[in-house]
């Protein structure tokens, strides 16, 4: 076990490829309707977007709330280039990444002067923008939204179906967390969380604080993208202005916080819960706001760390523990 | 040289903080600075690392570079690295984290070889790891390494950011009051540990310090301000015997021999 583990450390990439298999072959064991597979592809969805998240706000701690509009630039971007291109995924994709990357860089720079709340107002009013913007541009089909945006093909299938897509929006997640994953826990995300904790510090130590405030805006942008873009060819295809309102900004937030801010793992644990959570409470559509604001000011209190709060803990406990056993020895 | 400032200003206000302060400092020297509270050691500090910019007419040149108008993370990766009176540790990140990041401008690899994760990246973050673990052994925090920073004693806060700072090998590291609110014992601790650091990694060092008797024992040469000027430079037991000195320090509230006592080696 000890050295299947290290192994898995000094390959990562061997852990996402035993987890693509597992994934894999979910669906056909468990599934009994489309509906999981739909439920699915939006839990894979969210956890690009709680990725990106964490990586801005729980890393590098800079409160953005206006990230719901970078998600909609990745979905429109997709949208339009399906609309008046007739792109399919496979293009839109990585265009929608670098075309939200740039808004990144827009939502970075009030995080060079602002902090905290006023920080948090800059980034709402950007997503607000965005969002209005859409809703009032023709070119963008204002509140008719876009519909019937083509599913990609790939050796001949057209992932046309909630249970094809899958195996779309599946890979594309996992591929988004290894990256995450390559970048936090290498120096970068280490300057990140010194850019969060300390500043000035951070800066006597050589790190360029504006520069890994405007990389952690644009990476996690370019989650934020893909994400949008996936879910913009997701089948009906179907985008609208509504789909990406403070309500869905709040449940991005309440998965980040929920899961515990600045832990990978427990982004990913919670985007899973909040998604589940988000579509049974559908029907009390008017109710969700207070929902998920209230699971953020909870978890807040009772539990700052969130649910990669109590992950670290029992590793470190089962650490220190071991350690013991061996110092008894 | 290593470090040179020329007529070095600044003010808050109407409040002169430095007062064209020349100073120069060669390298391999201990340089102790002191003078009353709101003398301007810390501003010294702050102007010199960058975190304030210095007023025109302002220079100051770190290892043959002009760095009077640059940014912090420029004068830290020039190679001067220093502490701060109010500690800011990264209070929510693991020791062993703390001091990683301290050695951030010395990491070998590039941005896009850690996006995409490769396996070298891993084999280096490893061997960075293990000089960083060595670092904690040799200031006693090992043991401590997976913890939270915000968890160690005050004691151990201090010894922390004493390695963060040293984790970049600097060339010239500045310590503002490192042993501020320690207790005797500790006091000695901590110094034991800064000298056999300095012996290791050929630090140039400048501590400002309230213990006078650490500065006394530990510098070679010391510099006093006061009201943000620089009243006077020299060895210590020069320094003990300098009537302005004393003055500044002490005011004229206690006689001869308390001031000598005060300023006692
Ligand atoms: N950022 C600042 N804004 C305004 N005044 C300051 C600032 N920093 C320092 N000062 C003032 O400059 C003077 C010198 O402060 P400081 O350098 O911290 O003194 P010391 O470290 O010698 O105790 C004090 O009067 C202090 O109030
Ligand atoms: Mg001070």
């Amino acid at each position: 076990m000890e050295k299947f583990k290290d192994i898995i450390r000094q390959y990562p990439f061997l852990g996402f490829i035993i987890a693509f298999f597992i994934l894999m072959a979910i669906p056909s064991i468990f599934f009994t309707d489309l509906y999981q597979s739909h439920l699915s592809s939006l839990i894979f969805i969210n956890i690009i977007v709680a990725a990106g998240l964490n990586i801005v706000k729980g890393y590098c701690g800079q409160v953005t709330v206006g990230h719901v509009g970078l998600y909609a630039v990745g979905s429109y971007t997709a949208g339009c280039m399906f609309m008046y291109l007739g792109a399919s995924l496979w293009i839109t994709l990585p265009v929608a990444i670098l075309v939200t990357g740039l808004f990144g860089v827009a939502f970075a720079i009030p995080s060079f002067r602002l902090e905290g709340p006023y920080l948090a107002l800059a980034t709402l009013g950007g997503g607000e923008a965005i969002r209005l913007f859409i809703e009032n541009g023709e070119f963008f089909g204002s509140t008719y939204g876009i519909s019937s945006i083509s599913q990609p093909e790939l050796f001949g299938i057209t992932f046309d179906t909630p249970d094809k897509y899958y195996y779309i929006s599946m890979p594309v997640m996992l591929i988004a967390i290894y990256f995450s994953f390559s970048v936090l826990r290498s120096s970068i995300g280490r300057a990140f969380m010194a850019v969060r904790e300390d500043p000035i510090s951070a800066a006597a130590s050589g790190i360029n604080v504006k520069k890994h405030k405007m990389l952690a805006f644009i990476l996690s942008a370019m989650f934020a993208g893909a994400a949008g873009a996936v879910y913009a060819h997701l089948p009906p295809g179907y985008i609208h202005p509504n789909n990406y309102t403070v309500i869905e900004m709040v449940t991005f937030l309440a998965m980040v916080v929920f899961g515990g801010l600045g832990h990978i793992w427990g982004g990913i644990i919670g985007a899973v819960i909040i998604t589940i959570v988000y579509d049974l409470t559908r029907p009390l559509y008017e109710y969700q706001l207070f929902i998920f604001g209230l699971t953020i000011v909870l978890t807040i209190l009772f539990m700052p760390k969130g649910i990669g709060g109590f992950i670290d803990k029992y590793f470190i406990d089962r650490r220190f523990k071991k350690k013991q056993a061996v110092a008894d020895k | 040289m290593l470090l040179k400032t020329k007529k070095l200003m600044k003010a808050f206000g109407g409040l002169k903080a430095i007062n064209k302060v020349d100073f120069e400092l060669p390298k391999n020297e201990i340089r102790g600075i002191i003078g009353p509270n709101g003398s301007g050691k810390s501003t010294f500090f702050n102007l010199v690392s960058g975190v304030y910019d210095p007023d025109p007419g302002s220079y100051i040149e770190f290892d043959g570079h002009d760095i009077t108008e640059e940014p912090p993370h420029k004068v830290g990766e020039l190679g001067l690295a220093r502490t701060f009176q109010l500690l800011r540790l990264y209070q929510d990140m693991s020791v062993i984290n703390n001091v990683m990041s301290g050695y951030h401008t010395l990491v070998p690899y590039r941005f896009i070889d850690a996006v995409v994760g490769r396996k070298k990246i891993w084999d280096q973050e490893k061997v960075i790891k293990e000089e960083m673990m060595d670092l904690l052994s040799f200031v006693g925090l090992a043991d401590y390494a997976e913890m939270n920073a915000s968890e160690l004693s005050g004691g151990q806060r201090r010894l922390l950011v004493l390695a963060r700072a040293i984790a970049g090998k600097p060339k010239l590291l500045m310590l503002d009051e490192p042993a501020a609110g320690l207790s005797p014992v500790n006091v000695d601790n901590l110094m034991k540990i800064l000298m056999r650091l300095k012996e290791k990694y050929g630090l140039t060092l400048i501590i400002i310090e309230h213990i006078l008797k650490v500065v006394m024992d530990t510098c070679s040469k010391v510099t006093v301000l006061d009201h943000g000027e620089k009243i006077a430079e020299g060895t210590p037991s020069q320094i003990k015997d300098d009537n302005a000195v004393i003055e500044a320090y002490l005011g004229k509230k206690m006689d001869d021999e308390e001031m000598r006592k005060a300023l006692a080696v």
